[in-house]
Parts: C-alpha cells; structure tokens; sequence
C-alpha cells in the first residue's frame, strides 16, 4: 500500500454540489447509447430506428473489432439513429418500455475463480460491459488482443462537484468484490485500487487489489496521475483502467445473468434547484432525471464535470463513462471594463482578484472564456498544475510542431487531455490544452 | 450602456467588413477594453479562470506607477524645480510626449502587423509602450523615440513572429538600438537633466571615474546611499527610485505575475559576483571595483531591469530550473560589465540582452534534464 501526497494541482470550489441522499428517478421516457462516448470509435449498427430491444440487446459492434460489442440497458423502440457530421453515428435513441432482459450465465465465486484468462475476455466482451476498460496511452477502449502490465482503479473524487464514490457505489460491495475477482483473470499484473481519506472506509473489506491513498487537490483523483506515480507506463507498455461503478457492473452482471443498466447519476450544478442523487438508466434522458426546468440560451448542461465533461443540451443523455450532470449558467453578453474588476467574485487561480482574500468561498462562474486567445506568454504556473513529471508546456510545443520523437520523450504516452485540463482553465492566453494534447495522441496513433 | 454595447458590436462588423479594416485590430482592442469580449467556451474546461492578457499586463503597468510618480518628480527636481507637485508635472510634461510617441509609432507598427497576421493587437505592447520611456533619459528626442519603438517592435519582436515569439525584451531592443546608434543623446554627462547646458553625471560615471574610493567620489559628487535608494540622482526617468521598484516588485511578486525565482536570482547572482570582485579588487583604489557590493544594487538601471525586465515571461526562460540560471547569469554579467568593461559604467541592458539570448538555450538543457530523467525511470 502506497500512500501519496501531491501538492501540486488546484481545486476549484464551485457551488451546486449535490445532497447526499440518493432518490429513485422517475420512470425513464428515453435513453442512448452514445458512440460519441467512446474516443475513436467506428459503429456498425446491428438496429435500426423501429426495431423492438431488450435489456441486453446488441445495438452495435466496434467496425475494427467486431468482438467488442454494445448493448442496450433498457428495453424498448428504437427511436432514431442519430448522425452528425459526415454521418458519423452520434446515438442510438431507446424509447423505453416495460422492462425485459437478454438472460445470461450466471456464476458463482468458485466458477469465477475456475475461469481461465481467454475465458474471462470472451466472457466480458460478450457480456457488454467491456468498454468500461480503457486503456493507456490512448484513452480509449482496451484491445483485447493485448495484456496489460497492470489494471488501475480510482476511486479518489477530485473534480468540481464531483459524484462521491460511495454514493454511486451504495451497499454493493458484494458485486464491487465479484468484479474485483473477475478482473483478476485479465491481467498477470496487479489490480491498484486508489482511495482518498474520504472513500477508503467503503474499501475496507475489498481482497485481491493493491490499495493507495491519494492525498491532494484535483488532479490527484486522475487515473493518470495515479499510474504515474504507482507504476509509470513505459514505452511499448499498456495499462487498463476502470471506474469502481464498473468494477460493480461486471459484478453484478456475472452474479444475476443480466445486462445491469442501471446506475447513481449526481445531478449538481449552481443552476440546479434539487441537486441529489438518483438511480437512473444508464445512457438516461437528462430531461428524465432533472425537474428544474432548463434552457439551453441560459444553463450549460454538461454530462459529467465542469472541467472535463461533455457539453449535453437540455435534451441530451448522459455518458457512458459519466456519473453526474452538471448545470451552470451560461455566459450572457459582454461585461464593461472586465479587465478591471476588482473581482470578489471573480473564479480564478491566480492572485489577481479580490475573491483570492475569501479562499474558502464557493463560486458559480458562468461558462465565459473571460478573453481572448492570445500568444503563449506567461511560464512557470502551468507547471504546478499537473503532478507528474511531465513539462506541459514543452509538450505542447512539441505537439504543435509535430515533433513526434520529442512528444514521446516528454511524455505524451501518459497524459490525457483530463489531465491537462487545469492548464486551459489557469491560461491567461486562452490556450488550449486538452485540445493540444488530443490532436497530439491522434498523431502518435497514427505515427505508433 | 446597452446603447455604447451595439454601437461597438455594429462598429466591429462594419469595420471589419468594409474599407478601413486595416484599423480592426486597434478597434479590437479598444472593443475588448471596453466590454470583455463575452464569448462562451466551446469545449471543456466548461468555465475558465478571471484572468486574461488585459489583467495580467494591467498588472504590470499598475506595478510600474510608483516609478512614474516618483520618477517625473525627480526630473523636475533635478532640474531645479521646486516644490513637490510642481516638480512632478514638470518632470511627467517631460515623460508624456515620449510615451505618447512610443505608444503611437509602436501601436501602429502592431497594428499592421495584426492587420497581416489577422489578430487583434496583443496586450504586451502595452507594457513595452510603458516600459521603454522610463529607460530613457528625460531629453531624449522624440524623433529618436520614433525610430528606436519601429527597431524594437519590428526588429525585436515581429520578424520573430510576434507577441510571444520574440527572443530579447523589444523594449530593450529598442533601448539597445539608441544606445549603439545614438550615444550622445542616451549617456554621458549631458543628457540626464532636463535643462539646456546643464550637466550632471550620474553616480555610475561618477564612481567610474573616480580615482579614489568610489563611495568618497559618490559623497562627493552629492550621492549618498539614501538619495540613490530614494531616487533623487540624475539617470533614466523610471530607473532611478530603488524605493518605488520594490513597490512595483512587491505588487508583481504577490500577483505572481512577475517570477520571483528571477528577481532572487539575478539578485543573488550580482550581490555574490560584486563580492567576488570585490574580495580580488583590495588593492584597487578607483573606479567601479572599489564600490561595495550594496552600492550596485542601488545604482543605475539595476533594479529597474531586474524587475520588469528580466521577468519578461516570453523573453526570459520558461523552465523553473531555468529562471534561476538565467537569474544568476544576468545578475554575474551586469556586475562584470560595470567593473571590468572600460566603455561603459551601466551593464544591466547588456546583461538581459545576453541573459535573452541564453534562454532558450538554458530550457534546452532543462527539458534535455526532464527526458534524461524519464528515460531512467524504471531503470
């Protein structure tokens, strides 16, 4: 067990946090399953709009590798197949109707631990739920033709308003421990289980995983920040990674025989009047789970963190990989003379503003760039803002002048565009980082 | 102020349209001056930090009133002017045409270049506009003003691709450039008071000079240790007041917007530097080695260039690592300059120019470090 404290990074307070007190949402209209969820991934629909779906029904298959296939969680009418630019297939909208389930094997402890590791793949990619393993580099989907060195798991909340783990996860640690199990037969590595002072206690009683604590401000809560310094990913290495609500997933898909499909979805936000959290569908209609009545001209609904989440509209649906929505005002208009506000409310890490004399005080910034995007000028701050040893401003550059062998030597294997996100939201230029950063792991795919 | 809101939204279309759209980034920038710009964020991070360009080199400009105050009233002070507000005007009449010239012919050069390059003007002109006057002498020309912004902006910063790009501090280009080409109207004896055919050395040549002690040819001339911490000595406008400085310093350091490992740095390099000079000069009776080595940080354009020049973000070193050999390397070259160089008894502009040069060279050799380190991990 390895305990770390990292100094570096910032936490934004924001107000809106949810209740912890978690209520059944009302019963579901619609949902959808989102290819858009998944970086870099090509569908071939096996639905088409009318066609009638179970809970566990296969809506689509990865083109590249048809083994990996996505099903439905509820049961109903395809509705609509939504396309977007150059037809790339965004949704699969579910009218829901009256529950009915894809029966499945189920197993017990002893025939889980009997499975050998080609079995427990097969098993998983039939069952559904293997998209909820990614992988590093990359971020994407795990290759299940590879094996990884290692699979992380964090359970640190870190992010703005940030679903607490124990919330999402309730009393099922039976199932969080059967998945535990199971994962077990994926990798001849270790299965790393980090946890915060706050979220140690609900796994306290979790056997076969290595546990961390991780102490510190956001991004300490990153899965990459955590295998940088647990166990660092090296050239020609893959690791996989999780979320525990997954880990329970599996779980619960192994024990009952059933696609799970349900999932706690916090709904937070300054812009949001009961902010709690509910049981939902996975891939539910926001609409279905928010009473507070929205308008896209005036709130920005975002499927998961302020930082890192997607921008959703009042009749979207929530991620694949997302616990909580997000709802804060948008921006209105122009401000006069905003350079030279004194600023006691004004977000921000810098001390440049008053609100800096009140630190504890929790803010509901709008989503205002405040600026305009300028060359890259200041140095030195960016820095304190990603716990690795990682230069991302160098890395940046070198992205930017498609230095390939310089990219990979400072480190563009580890980072995510998540990672990074603290370095937009501080730049004083306006520069963007994550975006940076994606275009250049799109590069190393490509190149690697 | 709805009313003031449309009209700038209507100027902006029009302008940027229509015949005169080699003035939209001047427009821009007075646009976005007014009201902030009110764009929303189109990809995550959903929200963004307060600050921007505008705030963070107002910052800058802000740190460097006190030396504006108090260096206008040195130079009608120095002139003879009495009484403090008179002084003041007197001196700040003398300062304004020359920050007017520097913002007009800079502005314009940035403003084509915008136009070239499709942006608006870039904030940190702002700051050089400011910055370069109070490097110069109160009875520099205007047209040499003129010329020495055009060499700093365009020479300095544009043909390296503009705002962020540039290798040395456009300000100091500027100043550089009316150094070398101009000597007669930036040093020597005649320049540093405002009044016609009067003289007055400034303590650097004073104690350069000197063929005794040089703090005796310091208290002879009329410079103690307190008048040259005070600011009441002939030099540039903003570098003679140690005093209003590090009031500037101070607002840079806790903002963070100016790098504290720089100012230390370069603070430690000169102090350690003078020691040494001053530990193999005991036999040296005159001139610039025999100054103790609290008298350089108080003299010349020391502290003026160590707090507003040296941490210059795009020309200084980026590296955290960096900033302190960068800091180190200034402040041992300035003190070199001033002690051993025969031709002139200042070596701060000299010393950043080199210290510019360097960067990028010295953040080389640290990201070089942080590859090393990564490629050993595990190993």
């Amino acid at each position: 067990m390895g305990v770390f404290k990292l100094k570096k990074g910032h936490d934004i307070l924001l107000q809106g946090a949810a209740e912890r007190r978690v209520e059944k949402a009302p019963k579901a209209t619609s949902i959808a399953v989102q290819p858009i969820d998944f970086r870099g991934l090509r569908p071939g629909m096996k639905v088409e709009a009318g066609d009638t779906v179970k809970r566990g029904s296969v809506l689509f298959v990865d083109k590249q590798r048809p083994e990996i296939i996505f099903r439905s969680p509820a049961a109903g009418t395809v509705r609509e197949v939504v396309r977007g630019d150059r037809r790339a297939i965004q949704r699969v909208i579910i009218d829901v109707t009256a529950d009915e389930a894809e029966s499945f094997d189920s197993y017990s402890k002893t025939q889980i631990s009997s499975l050998t590791s080609e079995e427990a793949k097969k098993l998983l990619l039939n069952s559904g739920l293997w998209p909820a393993l990614r992988q590093r580099p990359f971020s994407k989907i795990a290759n299940p033709e590879k094996s990884p060195k290692a699979i992380f798991i964090s359970a640190v909340d870190t992010a703005p308003l940030q679903a607490e783990t124990d919330l999402l996860l309730g009393d099922r640690t039976q199932d969080f421990q059967t998945g535990i199990d199971f994962l077990k037969k994926l990798t001849a590595g270790k299965i790393h289980l980090s946890t915060s002072s706050k979220t140690e206690s609900w796994f306290k009683d979790v056997t076969g995983v290595e546990k961390h604590l991780f102490h510190g401000p956001h991004p300490a809560g990153n899965v990459g920040v955590q295998i940088h310094h647990i166990d660092r990913l090296l050239a020609g290495e893959i690791i996989w990674y999780i979320s525990p609500r997954h880990v329970a997933q599996i779980g619960s898909f192994l024990s009952a025989g059933a696609y799970p499909g349900k999932k706690i979805v916090a709904l937070t936000g300054s812009e949001l009047i009961n902010r709690n959290y509910v049981e939902a569908s996975d891939g539910a209609a926001i609409k279905d789970l928010v009473t507070t009545p929205l308008d896209n001209a005036r709130q920005r609904v975002i499927s998961g963190n302020v930082l890192t989440g997607r921008k959703a509209r009042s009749t979207g649906y929530v991620g694949f990989y997302d616990d909580m929505i997000t709802v804060i005002p948008e921006v209105q208009g122009r401000r006069m003379f905003g350079w030279l506000q004194l600023g006691l409310n004004a977000n921000s890490f810098w001390r440049l503003f008053l609100s800096k004399l009140t630190p504890g005080k929790k803010l509901a910034p709008n989503t205002d760039m405040n600026g305009e995007e300028r060359a890259f000028v200041s140095t030195g701050e960016y820095e304190k803002l990603l716990p690795m040893d990682v230069l991302p401003v160098h890395l940046c550059k070198a992205i930017l002048v498609e230095d390939i062998e310089l990219m990979e030597k400072l480190g563009i294997y580890e980072v995510s565009p998540e990672d990074v996100a603290l370095c937009s939201y501080i730049c004083p230029s306006k520069i963007e980082f994550g975006a940076i950063i994606e275009k250049g792991i799109q590069t190393m795919e490509k190149e690697g | 102020m709805k009313f003031l809101e449309n009209f700038l939204n209507d100027m902006d279309v029009k302008i940027k349209k229509g015949p005169l759209k080699i003035i939209h980034p001047m427009f821009g920038a007075i646009n976005t001056m007014l009201f902030t710009p009110g764009h929303g964020t189109t990809i995550g991070p959903h929200i963004r930090d307060s600050i921007d360009m505008k705030r963070f080199m107002g910052i800058v400009i802000f740190a460097l009133i006190p030396s504006i105050l108090v260096g206008s009233y040195n130079v009608g002070h120095m002139a003879g002017v009495e009484g403090l507000f008179s002084a003041f005007m007197f001196g700040f009449l003398k300062l304004l045409p020359i920050i007017i010239v520097t913002y007009a012919v800079g502005l314009s050069w940035e403003m084509i270049f915008g136009h070239l390059r499709g942006h608006d003007i870039h904030e940190g002109f702002l700051v050089t506009g400011i910055l370069l006057p109070l490097t110069l002498p109160p009875t520099i020309p205007l047209w040499q003003v003129a010329v020495a912004v055009s060499f700093g902006t365009v020479i300095g910063k544009e043909v390296f691709g503009g705002t962020g790009m540039n290798l040395l501090n456009p300000a100091l280009t500027a100043r550089a450039f009316l150094f070398f080409t101009y000597p007669g109207d930036i040093s020597g004896d005649a320049v540093w008071v405002a009044v016609d055919g009067f003289t007055g050395a400034t303590p650097l040549a004073a104690a350069a000079a000197s063929t005794g002690p040089a703090v005796d040819a310091l208290n002879h001339a009329g410079f103690s240790l307190s008048q040259m911490f005070f600011g009441f000595i002939p030099g540039s406008v903003g570098e003679t007041s140690t005093i209003a400085i590090l009031i500037g310093a101070v607002i840079l350091l806790v903002t963070g917007v100016g790098s504290w490992r720089i100012m230390l740095a370069t603070l430690i390099g000169a102090y350690g530097m003078a020691l040494i000079v001053q530990f193999f000069s005991g036999d040296v009776v005159g001139g610039m080695r025999s100054l103790p080595p609290h008298y350089h940080l108080v003299m010349g354009g020391f502290m003026f260039g160590l707090v507003f020049m040296t941490t210059d973000p795009v020309s200084a070193a980026g590296t955290n690592a960096g900033k302190w050999v960068y800091g180190i390397l200034i402040g041992v070259m300035v003190i070199l300059i001033r002690t051993f160089n025969p031709a002139y008894p200042e070596g701060m502009m000299l010393a950043i120019l080199f210290g510019n040069v360097f960067s990028p060279l010295i953040d080389h050799f640290v990201v070089q470090g942080n590859i090393k380190r990564r490629l050993n991990y595990g190993k």
